[in-house]
C-alpha cells in the first residue's frame, strides 16, 4: 500500500513540475536571447489605392549554383547523391484567402502568386515597365490596344501559353460576375480577342492611357481556367504551386519548364504568423528567412535588415468643402504647421521622410522636381490663418482608423496637437476601419462627411492617375474640385503620348502645392527582417520575386 | 470495522430515461443559445459595414461596389437573406465564403481539429497542475511547496494569456533553443501554446482547488478521521478528494469552457497555430460572414457539449446532484 501511494505522489509531482517548467526535450541549438522590442499591433501599411498584383521580373539576379553548404568537398563515390534543397521559408501576417492571382489583391497572396504567375508586361527594378508575356504592345486606334506575345512559354500543367489563353484570361477577369479586388485593373477593359496564334486585342470602352498599367496586374492563366485555381493556382511563373496546409503555410517549388532565368531557391514556403513578435522570434531561431515588414524599433533585433522606400505615403485629406477649409490658404497653413521630420524621427525611427506632396516617388510619371515638402513654418501659418480670417483658429475633427495603419493614431495625436498650436481646436475620432471605409466614402457635400482624413496611399502604379480618385472633381475619394487639377487629369487618362501626360501631372502637382487636397505626412519605408544567409535587394513595387532572392 | 462512513454519498441510481431527458433538454437549451448566437451575429455583422466595400478596390467605384455586392447576394433585403441563412443552417449549408471561394464550413473544418488537439492538450496540462497541485497544496498549506505554487498561480492569473506566450516564446525558443516559436510542425510545436494554456487555467484551478481542500481539510469529520488515527493521505484520498470533486470538476469544466470563449484564440495567434482563432479574426477584419457565423457556432456548440458533459460528470461524482 504504502510505496502504491509514494509512487502516485511522485508522479505527480514530478508531471506537475515538468508543467511549471514548461516541458523539457528537444534539440540543442541555442539562439541568441535577444529582448523583444515593445509589443505593437502593426497592420500592413498598404492601402488607399490597393495593392499591386503578381508577376515576375524579365531579369534575375545572377543567383550562380551555391545551393547546398559550400564546405561540403564533392564525394567521388556518390556523384548522384541529391543535394539538400534550398529553401526560403517568408513570414506573413495573414493567411491568402485564395490563390487565384485574378482575385486576390492582398499583400500574403501577393508573396505567393507573383511568383506563380505572370502578366503581359512585367515591371523591372526601376519600376519601369518592361516587356513580360509580351514582347511589345501599342494602341492600333482609340479604344484598341494589340499585344504581341512571347513564343515558347508553358504554364505550370505543360499546356502552351498563346494567344488564346492570353485572351481568355483578360475576359475572365472583366466578366460581369467575376468577383474580384483587382477592380482597378480592368476599370474600362471591354474584352480582348486572339486575333493570330501570338496576338491580342484589347477593347476599351474609350481612350485608355494606362492600359499598360493595368495589363500589369492581370495575371494570365491557362485557357478555361475556372474556380480550381483558388487552391490549385497555375501560371507560367518560375516557381509552381506544390501544396497548401490550411491556416499554415503554402509551398511553391522551381518549375524546370520555365522560359526564363529562373530562381536558384530550390522551394520556397510561405508561412503565417499572424504576430509580429513572433515573427520576429522565428527570424531570430532560424525558423523564416524574410519576415515583411518589422517595426522601426525592432531593426536591431533581426539578424539582418533591409528598408526601401515605399510608395507610402500618409496625408490627411480635407473636406474642402467646409466653409473654414474652403479657403486654399487656410490648407496651406495647416500644411505649415507640421513638422514632419519630427513625425519621421519620433514615430517611426527615422524610416520615413516627409512627402514630396505629390503621393508620388520621383521614378513615378508626373512627378514635379519644383515641388518639395512644406516646411515647418507654425509663425507663417498663424498669419494665414489670420489672413483668412481666422485669427482665433475654427473647430475641425480629425479621423484615424484604428489598428490600421502603423502609428496612425499617434501621428494624428502628434499633427492635432501641432494643428492646435496654431490656434485651431481640433477633436480625434478613431474609428473601426469597416465604418471609417464607408464614412469615408460620403461625397464632401454631404452630410456626414469627414472633415479630415487621414489615410495612407500606396502608388504601385509609379503613376499619377493612381491618384485620380483623390484629388478629381468627380473623384471617389475626393473632397476638392479644382478645374485645373480635374483637366490635367484627365488629359493623364486618356492622351497616350507619355511625355504629354508627364507635363500635364507636372501642372496639377503644382497647382495642388497652392490648393491642397490634404496635409501631406510621409513617405514611409518598408523594413524587412531576413536571416544572415539571405540575398536579396528589396523592391520599391512591394514584390517579393523569389526568383530574385538566393542564399549565401 | 470502522471504514469511513462519512458523507460520501449514497449509491442510488436514476433510471437511464432520466439522464435521456436531461441531455435532450440541454441540448435543446444549447441549440436555442446557438440560434441566439447567430441571430445577434448576423444583424451585428450586418449593420457595421459593408462586406462588398471591404472586399473592392478602395478606389472602387459605387458600380464596381453595387456588382460586388449582388455577386454576393447583398442587393436582397436583409429580413429575406437573415431567413434563407437560417433555414439553411439547419441543414447543415453554412454559407459559401466570400473571400475563399470555398463552403465557409469546409474553412472552418479544416482547422477545428487543430484547436480541439490544442484545448485539450491545454486542459490536461492545466488539470495535472491545477488539481493535482491544488489537493497537494491545499493538504499542507503553508508549505513549501504550497507556497511555490501559490505564488506560480497567481502570477499566471495576473498576467494576460499572450503575453504569457511571448514570454515563453523567448526563454523557451529563442533563448533556450528547445521548442519551435510557433506554427505546427512536429509534437514539439504544441509543448508552448498548451503550456500558456496549462498555467494560465491551471492557475484558476489551482486556486479554488486548493481553498476547497483548505476548507475541507478544517472540518470536524476530518478531525475525527485523523483523531482515529487514520493517516492524512488516507482521509485526503478517501474523504477529502470525493467532496471537492464537485469543484473540481466545475472549475476545470468551466475553465475548459473559457478556453473556447476566446483564450485559447488568442494563443493561437501568437503561436501562429492554425487553428480557428486567427480564421475568425481573419473573417472579421475581412467581414468575410459565413465563415466568422460558421465559426461563431461551432466554437458555441463546443461550450455546449463542453457544458453539458461537465454537468454528466458532476452527477458521476456527487450523487446529491442526481436528485436534485
Amino acid at each position: 500500500m504504502k510505496p502504491k501511494r509514494t509512487v502516485l505522489r511522485l508522479l505527480i509531482a514530478v508531471s506537475v513540475m515538468a508543467l511549471v517548467a514548461a516541458g523539457c526535450g528537444g534539440d540543442d541549438d541555442d539562439g541568441d536571447t535577444t529582448p523583444a522590442a515593445p509589443a505593437t499591433t502593426a497592420a500592413a501599411p498598404s492601402d488607399d489605392g490597393g495593392d499591386s498584383g503578381g508577376d515576375t521580373p524579365a531579369e534575375t539576379t545572377e543567383a550562380a549554383d551555391d545551393t547546398a553548404e559550400s564546405s561540403e568537398t564533392p564525394t567521388t563515390e556518390a556523384p548522384e547523391a541529391p543535394m539538400e534543397p534550398t529553401e526560403l521559408v517568408i513570414a506573413v501576417t495573414t493567411e491568402p484567402s485564395t490563390l487565384d492571382a485574378q482575385v486576390v489583391n492582398d499583400r500574403a497572396a501577393r508573396v505567393v502568386t507573383g511568383n506563380l504567375f505572370e502578366s503581359l508586361i512585367f515591371r523591372d527594378r526601376n519600376a519601369q515597365l518592361a516587356p513580360g508575356l509580351a514582347l511589345s504592345w501599342g494602341p492600333i486606334d482609340e479604344t484598341t490596344w494589340e499585344f504581341t506575345l512571347r513564343e515558347g512559354v508553358m504554364f505550370h500543367d505543360g499546356s502552351p501559353f498563346n494567344a488564346q489563353s492570353a485572351a481568355f484570361s483578360v475576359n475572365r477577369m472583366v466578366a460581369e460576375d467575376f468577383e474580384t479586388q483587382r477592380g482597378s485593373y480592368i476599370r474600362g477593359i471591354l474584352s480582348a480577342e486572339a486575333v493570330g496564334d501570338y496576338t491580342i486585342r484589347v477593347n476599351t470602352d474609350g481612350p485608355d492611357a494606362i492600359l499598360p498599367l493595368q495589363m500589369a496586374q492581370v495575371p494570365m492563366v491557362p485557357d478555361g481556367a475556372g474556380d480550381e485555381m483558388n487552391d490549385s493556382p497555375i501560371g507560367t511563373g518560375p516557381y509552381m504551386f506544390a501544396g497548401w496546409d490550411r491556416g499554415q503555410s503554402i509551398t511553391a517549388e522551381l518549375f524546370d519548364g520555365y522560359w526564363g532565368e529562373g530562381g536558384s531557391i530550390d522551394r520556397f514556403v510561405v508561412r503565417v504568423v499572424p504576430d509580429k513578435q513572433t515573427a520576429l522570434a522565428a527570424l531570430q531561431n532560424d525558423e523564416v528567412g524574410l519576415v515583411l515588414d518589422i517595426l522601426p524599433e525592432q531593426v536591431d533585433a533581426v539578424p539582418q535588415a533591409k528598408n526601401v522606400p515605399a510608395t507610402e505615403f500618409s496625408y490627411i485629406a480635407f473636406n474642402t468643402y467646409v466653409p473654414e477649409m474652403s479657403d486654399p490658404n487656410v490648407r496651406v497653413a495647416m500644411n505649415l504647421a507640421v513638422d514632419k521630420e519630427l513625425l519621421a524621427a519620433t514615430l517611426y525611427g527615422g524610416y520615413a521622410r516627409p512627402n514630396n506632396a505629390q503621393h508620388l516617388t520621383p521614378e513615378s510619371l508626373g512627378f514635379n522636381d519644383d515641388v518639395g515638402p512644406f516646411p515647418f513654418d507654425p509663425d507663417r501659418a498663424r498669419a494665414l490663418l489670420a489672413e483668412a480670417g481666422y485669427p482665433d483658429g475654427f473647430q475641425v475633427t480629425m479621423n484615424v482608423p484604428n489598428g490600421r495603419y502603423l502609428r496612425a493614431e499617434e501621428t494624428a495625436q502628434l499633427v492635432a496637437q501641432q494643428l492646435e498650436d496654431i490656434g485651431l481646436d481640433v477633436e480625434i475620432r478613431e474609428w473601426e476601419w469597416n465604418e471609417y471605409r464607408s464614412a469615408g466614402r460620403i461625397p464632401g457635400t454631404e452630410e456626414g462627411a469627414l472633415d479630415l482624413k487621414y489615410g495612407w496611399n500606396s502608388n504601385e502604379w509609379f503613376d499619377s492617375a493612381r491618384v485620380a480618385s483623390h484629388v478629381t472633381c468627380e473623384g471617389r475619394s475626393s473632397k476638392i474640385c479644382d478645374e485645373l487639377v480635374t483637366e490635367m487629369f484627365e488629359i493623364g487618362a486618356t492622351v497616350v503620348d507619355q511625355n504629354e501626360r508627364d507635363q500635364a501631372y507636372q501642372r496639377a502637382w503644382a497647382r495642388l502645392h497652392e490648393n491642397p487636397h490634404a496635409i501631406y505626412l510621409l513617405q514611409q519605408d518598408l523594413i524587412y527582417g531576413m536571416a544572415e544567409n539571405l540575398v536579396w535587394e528589396p523592391r520599391l513595387d512591394d514584390e517579393y520575386y523569389v526568383a530574385e532572392m538566393s542564399l549565401s | 470495522m470502522l471504514t469511513g462512513r462519512f458523507p460520501t454519498g449514497g449509491p442510488e441510481r436514476s433510471s437511464a430515461g432520466n439522464l435521456g431527458l436531461l441531455i435532450l433538454r440541454r441540448l435543446r437549451d444549447g441549440v436555442i443559445i446557438l440560434a441566439l448566437v447567430v441571430a445577434v451575429i448576423f444583424v451585428l455583422t450586418n449593420l457595421v459595414g459593408d462586406p462588398a466595400l471591404v472586399y473592392a478596390p478602395v478606389d472602387a467605384t459605387d458600380e464596381e461596389v453595387e456588382r460586388l455586392a449582388r455577386a454576393f447576394g447583398l442587393d436582397r433585403p436583409f429580413p429575406q437573406r437573415f431567413v434563407e441563412y437560417f433555414a439553411k443552417v439547419f441543414t447543415g449549408d453554412f454559407g459559401d465564403s466570400n473571400w475563399q471561394k470555398r463552403p465557409a464550413l469546409e474553412a472552418v473544418l479544416d482547422v477545428l481539429p487543430n484547436t480541439i488537439m490544442l484545448t485539450l492538450a491545454g486542459i490536461a496540462g492545466a488539470a495535472v497542475f491545477g488539481i493535482a497541485g491544488g489537493i497537494m497544496a491545499g493538504a499542507r498549506p503553508g508549505s513549501v511547496f504550497d507556497r511555490v505554487n501559490n505564488f506560480t498561480s497567481v502570477t499566471a492569473m495576473s498576467v494576460p494569456n499572450f503575453w504569457l506566450g511571448l514570454l515563453l516564446i523567448v526563454v523557451f525558443a529563442v533563448g533556450l533553443g528547445l521548442f519551435p516559436t510557433s506554427g505546427q510542425r512536429g509534437w514539439s510545436s504544441i509543448v508552448l501554446p498548451a503550456a500558456t494554456l496549462a498555467i494560465v487555467h491551471g492557475g484558476r484551478i489551482f486556486q479554488l482547488v486548493r481553498s476547497a481542500t483548505v476548507e475541507e481539510m478544517s472540518k470536524p469529520y476530518v478531525l475525527v478521521a485523523r483523531s482515529k488515527g487514520f493517516p492524512r493521505r488516507t482521509v485526503l484520498r478517501r474523504h477529502v478528494l470525493r467532496n471537492t470533486g464537485l469543484t473540481t470538476a466545475t472549475t476545470a469544466g468551466w475553465e475548459y469552457v473559457r478556453m473556447w470563449g476566446g483564450a485559447v484564440f488568442a494563443i493561437e495567434w501568437v503561436f501562429a497555430w492554425p487553428g480557428i482563432g486567427p480564421l475568425m479574426i481573419n473573417a472579421a477584419h475581412r467581414q468575410d460572414f459565413f465563415v466568422l457565423q460558421a465559426a461563431v457556432i461551432i466554437a458555441g456548440a463546443f461550450v455546449v457539449v463542453s457544458n453539458l458533459l461537465v454537468d454528466l460528470m458532476y452527477r458521476a461524482i456527487d450523487n446529491r446532484v442526481r436528485a436534485s
